[in-house]
């Protein structure tokens, strides 16, 4: 089992009054890639932020790889995301103001592996593999298009080796043609690496790409909310 | 990583980042030269005089005596008879005994007259005595010998033939033309107003006054040479003179007893103790303004960290990227104070190369104009311990933005 919730609850801080999340059961099961969709504001995100340890749930328990997020300190969950979890976003996975290498170089300093030599090798068998000309590796990121970016992106976000691949509606800044060669490069490294992708979009076009989808609203159980 | 991510942040927020960046350098200049000179002058003032026991002048101030002996700096209000110095300086108990007449001048520059045993007895610093890099001690009545600075500034070397002004002006209308005196000798640099100084023997200066009177010339023509054989050169009064006893502590006792000299009033001053009179006066002075500039630099911290809070709003985004690759809250804490700790270290060198450019300017003007040596070289004992503060200082103001950085890092979401 990769991810396993049961009885999660969960409001911000500054809205007690409103629930966002109201879970009773729900997993995913390791090598699964699924896509759950579902409206802007229905909770996806804050449902991504508890899942990496960003958030913890007001109530209910939340297994991820067999661990026990709830039983974590701050620093363990901290530790517990680097080592296990990728994290590609809609916009701004990367520091403009770096180049691409130091970008990727820069995500593995929080996970335990620190031989510079090797990731070094490792990033740029990585941006090989993704299509990345080589002349765009030492600019900085501001310098670079949105698709271009987008796939450095899956770079900082596989560079660990995460058994778990989360992404936040990625391709919505995207056109057609660069969402298509997103997906295109995305499912077959997640395929080849037997990694869990959990995938959120309020788009449903991308449905092709997966074979298990699932909607938000299938799952939490929020009534009477605006 | 981290002070890569630091430096790469800041050169990406070059605007606001210059402008803080720029008023830590010019707090930084401001507080280092005020430390600096601060230093300098103390040492200046405490190696001007070494090794003379009593100072005697004219009855005044202590200070007022001190200022125009050894400083050259004010005029004597008045002077001393010569049967009165010789009387003082002819006690058992002084050792030696150098008289100085002051009121002339060459181009800015002091004339002092005196005898041959300044060149022995009097020193400076840890009592060094003056020493000759060129030629020796006067010996005629129209020998001079030159300051170093004198020498350089002027581009005199010896042989060379020098007028000589009566009064101290600049320009003085009153040039004593008629009677050029020659260069004998050059002393080696001292750091102190010796190198300003022009040395006559107390008959030159007579020389240059015989047909003066009152500070007018009252003859035309030419002095012939036989003019001033007949002339009587032995001085009937000097400004002041210094005393070397043969014991220490002797030295009050003495200092009494010229005090107490009926035939004309007269006072002694113990050069240590007046040196730390006028050091007590100019440190209040210096002090506040160490204060004042000590307050800047903290405007100036201020200034950077309120430029780093402002920066906070805008890099919600990468706290938030930072946190999701597992970077802890503490991180960012770590950052803030290392951008601040860059500007801090920047401003530094860059405040640092400005007022050694800045002395290296203005050396020659304020040893021409105040009589102040001011050393290029910045690094003393003191300024390792003044990074240290300066960093010290912005890492404390710096905790703010920091702290900020950290509360954001602690409750973004995703
Ligand atoms: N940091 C936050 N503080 C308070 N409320 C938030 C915060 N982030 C999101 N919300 C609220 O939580 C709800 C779910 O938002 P979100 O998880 O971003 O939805 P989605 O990603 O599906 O668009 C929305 O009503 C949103 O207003
Ligand atoms: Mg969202």
């Amino acid at each position: 089992m990769a991810i396993k919730l049961a009885d999660i609850r969960f409001h911000y801080s500054d809205r007690p009054e409103h629930t966002v999340l109201n879970i009773p059961s729900w997993s995913l099961s390791s090598g699964d890639q699924v896509l759950v969709h579902g409206p802007s504001g229905g909770g996806k995100s804050t449902l991504l932020g508890l899942l990496s340890g960003l958030l913890t749930p007001n109530d209910g328990s939340l297994t991820v790889l067999g661990q026990s997020l709830n039983s974590l300190n701050d620093r363990q969950r901290d530790q517990f995301r680097a080592a296990h979890i990728g994290y590609v976003f809609q916009q701004f996975n990367l520091m403009p103001y770096l180049n691409a290498i130091d970008n990727v170089l820069l995500a593995t300093r929080f996970s335990v592996r620190k031989n510079t030599n090797t990731i070094k090798e490792e990033i740029k068998t990585l941006f090989q593999g993704l299509n990345i000309p080589e002349n765009e590796w030492n600019r900085p990121i501001r310098h670079l298009s949105i698709g271009q970016q987008q796939r450095i992106a899956i770079a900082r976000a596989l560079i660990n080796k995460p058994q778990i691949l989360i992404a936040d509606e990625p391709t919505s800044s995207l056109d057609q043609s660069n969402r298509d060669a997103f997906m295109q490069l995305l499912m077959p490294m997640v395929t080849k690496n037997q990694m869990t992708l959990l995938f959120v979009s309020h788009d449903q076009s991308l449905s092709n790409y997966f074979t298990n989808i699932q909607s938000l609203n299938d799952f939490n159980h929020i009534q009477g909310q605006e | 990583m981290l002070a890569k991510l630091a430096l790469n942040s800041l050169i990406d927020r070059k605007g606001s980042v210059m402008l803080s960046l720029m008023a830590m350098t010019v707090s930084v200049f401001v507080l280092l030269g005020v430390e600096h000179i601060r230093h300098q002058t103390k040492e200046n003032f405490s190696s001007s005089v070494s090794g003379v026991d009593l100072i005697v002048g004219a009855r005044t101030g202590s200070l007022n005596l001190l200022l125009y002996s050894v400083f050259r700096i004010g005029n004597p209000t008045n002077n001393i008879r010569w049967d009165t110095y010789k009387d003082i300086s002819n006690s058992e108990k002084v050792k030696w005994a150098i008289p100085i007449s002051l009121g002339d001048s060459h181009k800015g520059y002091r004339v002092l007259g005196t005898t041959k045993s300044y060149f022995q007895h009097f020193s400076y610093g840890k009592k060094n005595p003056l020493a000759f890099s060129d030629g020796q001690e006067f010996d005629q009545v129209f020998d001079v010998v030159l300051g170093s600075e004198v020498a350089k500034k002027l581009g005199y070397t010896l042989g060379d033939r020098v007028a000589l002004a009566h009064g101290i002006a600049k320009t003085s209308f009153s040039v004593h033309d008629d009677r050029p005196f020659t260069v004998v000798g050059i002393l080696k640099a001292t750091g102190t107003p010796v190198d300003q100084t022009l040395h006559v023997s107390l008959q030159g200066i007579e020389a240059i006054h015989i047909d003066w009177q009152h500070g007018v010339k009252v003859s035309k023509g030419k002095l012939t040479q036989s003019d001033l054989e007949q002339a009587e050169l032995q001085p009937k009064s000097i400004t002041a003179f210094m005393l070397g006893l043969n014991s220490k502590i002797a030295t009050f006792q003495v200092q009494r007893t010229i005090n107490k000299y009926t035939p004309e009033p007269v006072v002694a001053i113990l050069p240590g103790v007046a040196l730390s009179e006028l050091w007590g006066m100019i440190s209040i002075l210096e002090n506040t303004l160490l204060l004042v500039s000590a307050l800047i630099f903290i405007a100036a911290c201020l200034g950077v960290s309120a430029m780093l809070l402002a920066s906070m709003r805008e890099r919600r985004r990468e706290i938030q990227l930072l946190r999701i690759i597992g970077a802890p809250p503490y991180i960012l804490f770590l950052l803030i104070q290392l951008e601040a700790l860059l500007i801090t270290l920047l401003s530094f060198f860059l405040g640092a190369g400005l007022l050694a450019g800045s002395l290296a300017v203005l050396r020659d003007y304020l040893v021409s104009n105040y009589g102040l040596h001011i050393e290029i070289n910045l690094l003393s004992d003191n300024s390792l311990y003044l990074v240290a503060a300066l960093l010290a200082a912005s890492t404390i103001v710096a905790t703010i933005p920091s702290f900020s950085g950290y509360r954001k890092a602690r409750t973004i979401s995703y």
